[in-house]
């Protein structure tokens, strides 16, 4: 991913770089118990948590760089986390 | 001479860990080196860093291009980096992994250092434990020489800490291949 001298040849390419492979812990999110609360949404630092058509939020896990923020915030313990095998 | 080269994010602590080795050779009373690659230094992004030792004085100032021992702190580079590239025929590579069955090319040693680190530091953070572990695979450095450099790195609890992360990945090791 990161080219000679980290030259940009083309805007918005940092699509690409999948974030997702830094993580060490995965966070899990429970739709069961998720109250929609959007806390989790709105303080994802990588905006990798996002709702779905049905109403439910999902972690995209390309992004996501494990930081667990979201397991943090969530107010009813649906974020829980597993060690990423790698 | 040996060179060796790690592999590692920004952040993990690849840098401090060539200097740990690099201090470690010296109380061994060998000559040593320790250098960075200079790129793009942010966290999570891939870096490099390097460490020369010999038994005399070493006069190369150059980037490695051809170690005899690779150093992978985080097994998902493998994804995104050549780790064996220029590795020497007979080389080796020490790998941060759960995984047994990876097929790298050269001879591998695997171990769970994430596992070593979380149980003894409580933070993802592989390089002590990296260095114990090269120093249980191949004998170039003791570990008494290993501790001492990693309390003389980091000061107080956090340096028996790391210490003591450095000793579990050795004994680990030599367990596992001795």
């Amino acid at each position: 991913m990161v080219t000679i001298a980290a030259i940009i040849y083309e805007p918005g390419n940092s699509i690409k770089n999948k974030t997702g492979t830094w993580r060490t812990f995965r966070p899990i999110l429970d739709n069961e118990k998720c109250v929609k609360c959007e806390n989790c949404y709105i303080f994802c630092p990588e905006g990798a948590i996002q709702e779905d058509e049905n109403g439910n939020f999902k972690i995209d896990y390309d992004y996501c760089k494990g930081c667990l923020i979201c397991m943090n915030e969530c107010p009813v313990n649906a974020i829980t986390k597993v060690r990423e095998e790698k | 001479m040996i060179e060796i080269r790690f592999h590692g994010r920004g952040g993990q602590g690849a840098v401090t860990a060539a200097q740990i080795l690099a201090k470690a050779a010296f109380y061994d009373g060998k000559f040593c080196q320790a250098f960075p690659f200079f790129g793009v230094e942010r966290r999570g992004a891939p870096v490099m860093a390097f460490t020369r030792i010999d038994d005399k004085k070493i006069t190369l100032r150059c980037q490695i291009y051809e170690p005899d021992y690779v150093i992978v702190q985080d097994a998902t580079l493998l994804e995104s980096v050549n780790v064996v590239e220029g590795l020497k025929k007979d080389g080796a590579v020490v790998i941060n992994t759960v995984k047994d069955d990876l097929d790298l090319g050269y001879k591998t040693y695997t171990i769970d250092a994430t596992g070593i680190a979380l149980d003894v530091l409580g933070v993802p953070i592989v390089n002590t434990a990296m260095v114990g572990a090269f120093a249980g695979v191949t004998g170039i450095v003791s570990i008494e020489s290993v501790k001492k450099a990693i309390l003389d790195t980091f000061k107080g609890k956090l340096g028996e800490k790391n210490a003591k992360a450095a000793e579990v990945a050795y004994n680990e090791m030599l367990k596992k291949y001795g």
